[in-house]
This record gives structure tokens, C-alpha cells and sequence, in this order.
């Protein structure tokens, strides 16, 4: 919990540049490197169950084309009634739930009350009985569907009458017609580029005779007949839009009748329902609540998904996790001597090892500036290179007009820059020179009380406690001048770990040891005393 | 509907953004109207502060403030994921090319759209009309932008812009209210907006010509925070919108922008064009705007420094199918919800490998002899 609430004291930098403290960022697993939430690609997750036979078919094409048997369930589910619905639904009914609906007035969920009503009893119109009717409320605005003019129910789910677009109609022919248009001009172009020129018969027309005629003459069937003219079918005829003189003026009560803000509705009534925009609050209209989605995370480099929740919408678990809080030694601040501007002062940090693998800890000083500029600009040269291959293996150079679905061709991966790490550090740290062990994570531990015996020989300069999986480590820092001025102590170091890759993989399926480093900045806190 | 859509064999659904000062709207190609319109502005991470999107400082920063804008976009009110689906993004003919190449960046890069289709406002506004002849009169948030387009071609060079639109009616509103109120220091943005929206209108040409002598409308009573209450007068309400008609030193204002541009078509054109008129944007929805733009036209051909010039007699003006704050966005869905958006589109293999993004104002685009050996 602190993580979430606390400031960002200590911040690591991830893969792409940007800064970000422990809890907030993931380790893929598979290129054993750091992600954040702005370099992972999001998705709308969804479950898929294929069909084993579809990896009989050696071809990708066949593949694709066999896709009728993915059973795709993306997790679109209603936040009041959790209720979820697969993405073809969730399409249909625009993003909308189909049984729970919004207040227009103030944007709540609406509630369904009952209430009872005298109606006449139609076998006996002198008696009469009471039966129940339901209509909306907001419990926050006390809006009601009365309000809006709307009848009461007998039902109590559903049944509430739908607001159409008065232009729906239009609309749609004026698609309909730019969609032919379209069309045309596609099939033009293409007959352009793929169609050679037909004979002689088009020269027929300089000398006086007209292509019918030519054709005629030379016993071959009229122009235009082999189908290719008007495969597109005729431009259904569209009224284009008649501009009049006309415009809508204003009311003439207007100068007169006081305005009663309470009746008008505010901006974000009006664009809660963008085709509507009802001015008056007796218009508005309740709404379908707006569902949302689960989304799961995924590294751009390797494709493999860091974070991907549970389908169930009631579910706050994860099926895969790969927060770093999970592999990544953690640090935290132990204590930290008062910071004089050039002085030295003591700083302990913890050390925890979440794994459960033994890890060795160095620290290192973060490698000068002009080294990672070279580093990234060869990263950035390789990229472009690879880039650059890729566009022209997938185009084949035709840049212009992609013809296969985008979903069918392969697609290119192109990749962002890494972002320069914008931080100015504000101090100089003199870090540890011998490597710190820990080991694995034992969950029992943490109720052993019986005296630690420790085998690691620490030199008690650099470890001052030790515990389980934990470790205070010392280090010195000193303030810089700029401390003053930017207000807060900023220190940076390279923590290079040892991590025990359990992933098998195709080439190797024993665990293996591998070094990783990050770059870890730590706030330390504000100077004290003058500088002078 | 594709109700097979994502599996393969159809194309996804692509996104329409029309990203304006103020308001953005989203939605799908295709669709009657957009998912949502909302703000153009974000909340840094960081400093927890709501920013406008077109407020950047650097191109780096108006990077960061697109990936986290268009990030909520998709996943809070489109509700699908952006990889490999398309966009049509209908922008002003006169967006600064920072801001259209730091776009074409953002989509192409960090959300790895496959295709971009860049679409000018004013042009894909006539599709929701079925006309191809209009003149376009866009009064927006910061400024208010005409281009006449004739049988389909912008007419570029009788382009007209006037800093008169949602901007300085809000500011103006302020100056007045503050005058008014003198115990204020200041009022909030929003207070401002929510103020001009639902009490303020365009007053008729006949009594704006008198504002001095006229009855004033009644006061409102506006409530702010609950308890605190004041006044805002009559003559505020009425007078507020003068600011977009009133003539300044260069004597332009809404209404002479669109004769200017007439006058600098070729004689053929203009009675078609000023008989199509079509106004858009979201100051066009006030109450009296139109009317008003109507008599403040038919009095200017009247005065000596247009009727020399202009033999026109009567103005017509289209009504768009739709709310007048969405219609570039609706037409730039009915555009891209055909087959033009695969023929159309600057792909992302384009993208990468002229890391270019095409443009009218750019000669190596824009010129007959390339276009004749591409």
C-alpha cells in the first residue's frame, strides 16, 4: 500500500527511458528487460480457444482463413452489473449495456423504482385495481423518468424506448452513395494499372470515326460489354442538400422571459449523447450505461503478454503478472544522516530479494553520459536499418495502395525512440565496492525467530543488518550545489543483479544465470543548514 | 455490420479524430455521429494538473500529451485496441506541421496504427451535405477559419481567419462580468463556459444596432459553489456575442470574412457560393448566430465598399444532418467509412520509409511532376 500512496522516493529507469518507482513497472520475463506502462503495447484483452486442427494447415494464410474457429471472448463487461459481453456484442450495442442506464442528468446510474397505480379493471370499469409500474430515479439528483415524459413500465428490466437519429436515413444514403463513388474510383484506378491499352481502336477516334464504329466494323462486340464498366452499379441518385434562405431565428420570448438555469441543461449534458445535444432539461434522456474493457499488457519487442487479467469481470486477479516488484531486488531507504551541501553524509538503504533465487548485488557508478548517447544512437541506427528493410520487404514497392486486409499481410514492427532520461542529479553518491548476497526468498523465515546464522562474510562497512532475504547496505552521499536551488537531493546508481532465467525456451531448458543492470535514481531529501 | 470483424477476413473499423482546440471528437468511420466529444486535455501524471493538449511547449512535450490523450481515447471511450486498426484524422487545412507530423508520429509509432488518412475539415464537411460546391465557415474555439471549396477544390487563396470565435466571446464575457461584479477577482474557465452556454445568445441585428437603448433581457441569478450567488445582467447576455460581429480598426469581423472571400473568387463562382453557405463549428450553435450572420450579410452588400463590388442579392445556408460542432468529424466518417481509406490512406510502410508525412504546403508533394511520376 505504501507504494500507491507514497511519493516516488526511489525510481528505476525502465528500458524506454522514463522513471518510474518499483510498483509501477513490469519485467518481461522473456528479453529479461524493464517495462513501464508507456512501452508496453495495450490491448483490449480477449481469450481465444483455437482449434487444434487449424495448425495442420503449414501455410499462415490458411491459417488466418481458418480464424471462423477462434472463439473470441474480449472482456467488455458493464461496471454496475458485471455483466460481460463478447466483442461482437459489445460492437452491436455500441459500447452500451443493454440493461442498466445512466441518469443524463448528472451522469449516475439510474435506478428502477416500482411503484403501484389504479387502473380501471377492463372486465369492470366501476372497480378498479392496482397493479405495479416502474419507473427510472437517480438516487443522487432525484431525476426521474417522469421527468423526461417517459411512461411507466410493467416490466421492470428493459423495455425503455430508444431514441433514433433524425438523420439516421440520410445519412446512411449519403454513405451509401460516397461508398459507390468510392468504389468507382478504386476499380478506375486499378483498370488503369493493370489493363494494357486495347489495340489500335482508341487512335479510331482522330480520324473521324468513333470507337462503336471501328468495333462495329471490325466484327468485335461494343465497348463496355465485357462487364467491366459497370460492375460497380449505378450511382444511386442522392438529393444533395438544398441551402435556403431560412435560418433558425431567434424566439421572440427570448428578450422577455427570465432564464431558469435549472431548465437548461449544462455542456456535459449535452455531450454526454453527442447526436442529441437536447437543450432543455426536460429533453434529456436516459442513457445505456458505457461499458469497459480489461486490458492486458504486452512487451512490444517479444509479444509476450507482462500483465493479463482474469476474464471474469468480478475478478481482480491476474493470470500473468510480471511486475518487477516480483523479480527485481528492491530498494528501499533505511536512514539517512542530515545532508550538507559538499559534506559527507551516510545513507543505508535496504536491499530485498523477491525471487527465489539467490542473487549477488553490485553497485556501479551510472556509466557517464557519452556512453549512453553512443549506446542509443547505435540502437537507434540498427532500428532504422531494420526498419527500413522491413518497409521494403512488406511493400515491395508499392507504397501507395495496400491491397490485402492489413489483418492478413504480416505486419511490420516499427519501434519508438527511447526517451532521454530528463533528470538532473543533484548529488554524488560513493557506493559500496563489494557485491552484496542475498538469498532467496523463504516465506517461512519471516516467523523464524531463532538466531540467524548467516555464512557470508560481510564486511560490516557495507552491511550493517541482515536478515532472510534482506540486507542494509551503506553508502555515502554528498549534496551538490545544485541541491539548494533544485530543493531535493537526487542520486543515481547502476545496480547490476544476478537473475536465474526460468523460462525455458527452445534452445535451452536448464535455468540460467544471467547479469542485468538498471539504473535506480533515490530522492534522498532536502540539504540542511546554509551552504555558505 | 462487420460482425465478424478482427478474425481475419474483414478490415477493422477504423477510428475517426477530429482534434479541435477545445473539444475533440472520436468515434468510428461509418457511424451516424461520434462516441464521444470530449476535452482536449489531460491530467499530467506527474504534477496531477489538467493541461489543454494544444498548450504544448516543445515538440516532446506535445508528445507526451498526445500518447496520454489518445491513450484514454481508446481505452476509456472507443473501448478497442489501436494496433493495426486505421485512422482518418480530419485536421484544418492551416494545422501547424509540428502538430501534424508529432500525430502522424504518435499513431504511427507508439500505437502502431496501420494507415493514417488525413482529411481537411472544411473539404469532407460537404459530404454530409451530398453538395460539391460551399463555402465553409468554420468559427471554432481559438479562430474562425473560411475556405471556399468550389466543385470539390478548396479555393486556397480566398482562405479568411479571424481570432473571433469561442475565445474571445469567453474572454470578453469575463472582462464584462468582472465589470459587473466588482467583489470578483476572477472566475474559473469553466464557470465562464457553463455561463455562456446556457444563458447567452446572438442578438438580432436590429436591436444590436441599438444596444444602448433597447429594454435589456432579464437578469440571471447564477449560483456558483452551492451558496455563493451573482448576477449576470441582461446587457452581458445580449451583448456578449457582439464581439464576433463587431467590425475592428481593419474592419473585418465574421460577417465581412465571408464576402472578402467572395470577393477574391473568380466572378463565376460567387453567387454559387454565396448561395451555399455552411456553417460549422461548435459557436455556430448559439442561439441567433445564423440569423444574425444572415442580416449582418444582406446589410453589408448593401453599404458602398461591397456593393460596388458584389451584385450579390440573397444568401442561402445549407443545414448539416447533424449538431454544428461535429460536422467535420461526421463528414470525415461518411469519407472514411468507404473504400477511399485503403486507396487514400498514407500507410505505416510509407511512413517508415520516407518518415515523411505528406502535405499539401509541401512542394515535393504538391507538385504536378511528381504526382505525374509517382
Amino acid at each position: 500500500m505504501s507504494f500507491l500512496l507514497q511519493p516516488e522516493i526511489v525510481r528505476y529507469q525502465c528500458t524506454c527511458g522514463s522513471l518510474k518507482p518499483i510498483s509501477r513497472i513490469y519485467f518481461c520475463r522473456h528479453c529479461l528487460k524493464i517495462r513501464c506502462g508507456y512501452c508496453v503495447c495495450h490491448e483490449v484483452s480477449s481469450i481465444r480457444c483455437i482449434n487444434q486442427t487449424i495448425f495442420l494447415f503449414g501455410s499462415y494464410l490458411a491459417l488466418k482463413l481458418m480464424c471462423g474457429d477462434f472463439v473470441q471472448a474480449d472482456s467488455h463487461y458493464c461496471g454496475n452489473c458485471l455483466e460481460n459481453l463478447p466483442s461482437a456484442e459489445a460492437r452491436l450495442k455500441k459500447n452500451r449495456c443493454a440493461a442498466c442506464l445512466d441518469c443524463p442528468s448528472c451522469l449516475n446510474t439510474v435506478s428502477t423504482r416500482s411503484t403501484n397505480v389504479a387502473a380501471q379493471n377492463p372486465d369492470d370499469p366501476s372497480k378498479t385495481v392496482t397493479r405495479k409500474a416502474y419507473y427510472l430515479a437517480c438516487g443522487f439528483c432525484r431525476w426521474t423518468s417522469r421527468d423526461a415524459g417517459l411512461p411507466d413500465q410493467t416490466v421492470a428490466t428493459g423495455g425503455w424506448p430508444e431514441r433514433e437519429n433524425v438523420h439516421a436515413a440520410r445519412l446512411s444514403s449519403l454513405l451509401e452513395h460516397y461508398k459507390i463513388l468510392a468504389l468507382r474510383e478504386r476499380q478506375e484506378k486499378e483498370r488503369k494499372k493493370f489493363i494494357p491499352r486495347r489495340s489500335y481502336l482508341h487512335f479510331s477516334d482522330k480520324f473521324g470515326l468513333t470507337a462503336v464504329m471501328a468495333r462495329k466494323r471490325a466484327g468485335l462486340p461494343p465497348l463496355g460489354g465485357v462487364g467491366l464498366k459497370d460492375d460497380a452499379g449505378t450511382i444511386p441518385e442522392l438529393n444533395p442538400s438544398e441551402a435556403v434562405e431560412e435560418v433558425d431565428s431567434l424566439p421572440a420570448d427570448i428578450y422577455t422571459e427570465p432564464v431558469s438555469l435549472s431548465q437548461v441543461t449544462t455542456l456535459a449534458q449535452r455531450l454526454a449523447q453527442p447526436e442529441f445535444q437536447t437543450e432543455l432539461v426536460s429533453d434529456l434522456f436516459p442513457a445505456h450505461k458505457h461499458l469497459m474493457i480489461k486490458r492486458s499488457q504486452r512487451c512490444r519487442s517479444c509479444e509476450h503478454n507482462v500483465s493479463k487479467p482474469e476474464f471474469n469481470p468480478g475478478s481482480i486477479k491476474f493470470k500473468i503478472q510480471l511486475a518487477a516488484y516480483y523479480h527485481v531486488p528492491e530498494i528501499r531507504i533505511v536512514t539517512c544522516e542530515p545532508l550538507q551541501v559538499d559534506k559527507q553524509g551516510e545513507l543505508i538503504i535496504k536491499l530485498c530479494n523477491p525471487t527465489q533465487h539467490q542473487t549477488t548485488v553490485h553497485f556501479l557508478p551510472l556509466s557517464s553520459a557519452d556512453d549512453d548517447l553512443e549506446e542509443t544512437e547505435k540502437e537507434t541506427e540498427n532500428k532504422i536499418k531494420m526498419e527500413e528493410k522491413d518497409a521494403q520487404k512488406t511493400s515491395q514497392g508499392r507504397d501507395d495502395v495496400s491491397i490485402l486486409l492489413p489483418s492478413l499481410s504480416r505486419q511490420m514492427y516499427i519501434s519508438e525512440d527511447p526517451r532521454p532520461v530528463n533528470v538532473k542529479l543533484t548529488g554524488e553518491v560513493i557506493l559500496p565496492s563489494l557485491p552484496v548476497v542475498l538469498p532467496p526468498r523463504d516465506d517461512a523465515a519471516e516467523y523464524d525467530d531463532s538466531g540467524d546464522t548467516y555464512h557470508f562474510q560481510d564486511d560490516p562497512k557495507v552491511v550493517v543488518w541482515r536478515k532472510a532475504n534482506k540486507a542494509a547496505v551503506k553508502m555515502v552521499v554528498i549534496p551538490l550545489h545544485s541541491a539548494v536551488e533544485a530543493g531535493e537531493v537526487l542520486v543515481g546508481f547502476v545496480m547490476k543483479y544476478t537473475y536465474v532465467n526460468t523460462m525455458a525456451t527452445l534452445e535451452q531448458k536448464e535455468p540460467q544465470k544471467v547479469d542485468l543492470k538498471v539504473k535506480v535514481y533515490i530522492n534522498v531529501g532536502k540539504t540542511v543548514g546554509s551552504c555558505n | 455490420m462487420p460482425l465478424y470483424e478482427g478474425i481475419g477476413l474483414t478490415e477493422k473499423q477504423a477510428v475517426v479524430i477530429d482534434i479541435g482546440a477545445a473539444y475533440t471528437k472520436f468515434g468510428f468511420a461509418g457511424e451516424s455521429g461520434p462516441r464521444c466529444i470530449v476535452r482536449t486535455e489531460v491530467k499530467c501524471p506527474e504534477t496531477k494538473q489538467v493541461k489543454k493538449v494544444l498548450n504544448y511547449s516543445s515538440k516532446e512535450d506535445l508528445y507526451d500529451l498526445l500518447v496520454e490523450f489518445i491513450h484514454t481515447l481508446y481505452f476509456r471511450h472507443l473501448l478497442v485496441s489501436p494496433k493495426d486498426r486505421r485512422v482518418v484524422v480530419v485536421e484544418s487545412l492551416l494545422c501547424p506541421t509540428l502538430f501534424r507530423e508529432t500525430l502522424a508520429k504518435v499513431f504511427f509509432r507508439h500505437f502502431e496504427v496501420s494507415s493514417i488518412l488525413f482529411v481537411p475539415s472544411h473539404l469532407v464537411s460537404l459530404c454530409t451535405l451530398g453538395v460539391s460546391t460551399a463555402l465553409i465557415l468554420d468559427v471554432g474555439y481559438v479562430e474562425a477559419v473560411l475556405i471556399p471549396v468550389f466543385e470539390g477544390v478548396p479555393v486556397l487563396h480566398a482562405w479568411q481567419a479571424q481570432p473571433r470565435a469561442a475565445q474571445a466571446v469567453e474572454s470578453s464575457l469575463k472582462a464584462l462580468l468582472l465589470n459587473e461584479n466588482s467583489e470578483k477577482e476572477d472566475f474559473p474557465d469553466s464557470t465562464i463556459e457553463d455561463i455562456k452556454v446556457r444563458t447567452c445568445f446572438v442578438t438580432s441585428f436590429n436591436r444590436a444596432t441599438q444596444l444602448e437603448a433597447v429594454q435589456p433581457p432579464p437578469d440571471v441569478v447564477y449560483r456558483e459553489g452551492g451558496t455563493d450567488t451573482f448576477c449576470i445582467p441582461g446587457k452581458v447576455r445580449e451583448a456578449v456575442h457582439e464581439v464576433l460581429f463587431e467590425q475592428d480598426n481593419d474592419q473585418t469581423s465574421i460577417s465581412t470574412m465571408i464576402l472578402d472571400a467572395i470577393i477574391k473568387c473568380p466572378i463565376d463562382m460567387r453567387k454559387a457560393l454565396a448561395e451555399n453557405i455552411l456553417v460549422i463549428g461548435g459557436t455556430a450553435m448559439v442561439p441567433g448566430f445564423k440569423a444574425r450572420l444572415r442580416d449582418e450579410l444582406k446589410h453589408l452588400v448593401q453599404q458602398p465598399k461591397y456593393a460596388s463590388r458584389l451584385a450579390l442579392k440573397t444568401f442561402k445556408f445549407h443545414k448539416p444532418p447533424a449538431k454544428e460542432n461535429y460536422v467535420a468529424w461526421l463528414g470525415g466518417a461518411i469519407f472514411g467509412g468507404t473504400d477511399v481509406i485503403s486507396t487514400r490512406s498514407l500507410t505505416k510502410e510509407a511512413y517508415v520509409k520516407h518518415n515523411k508525412v505528406p502535405d499539401w504546403a509541401d512542394l515535393s508533394y504538391n507538385c504536378w511532376e511528381e504526382k505525374m511520376s509517382l
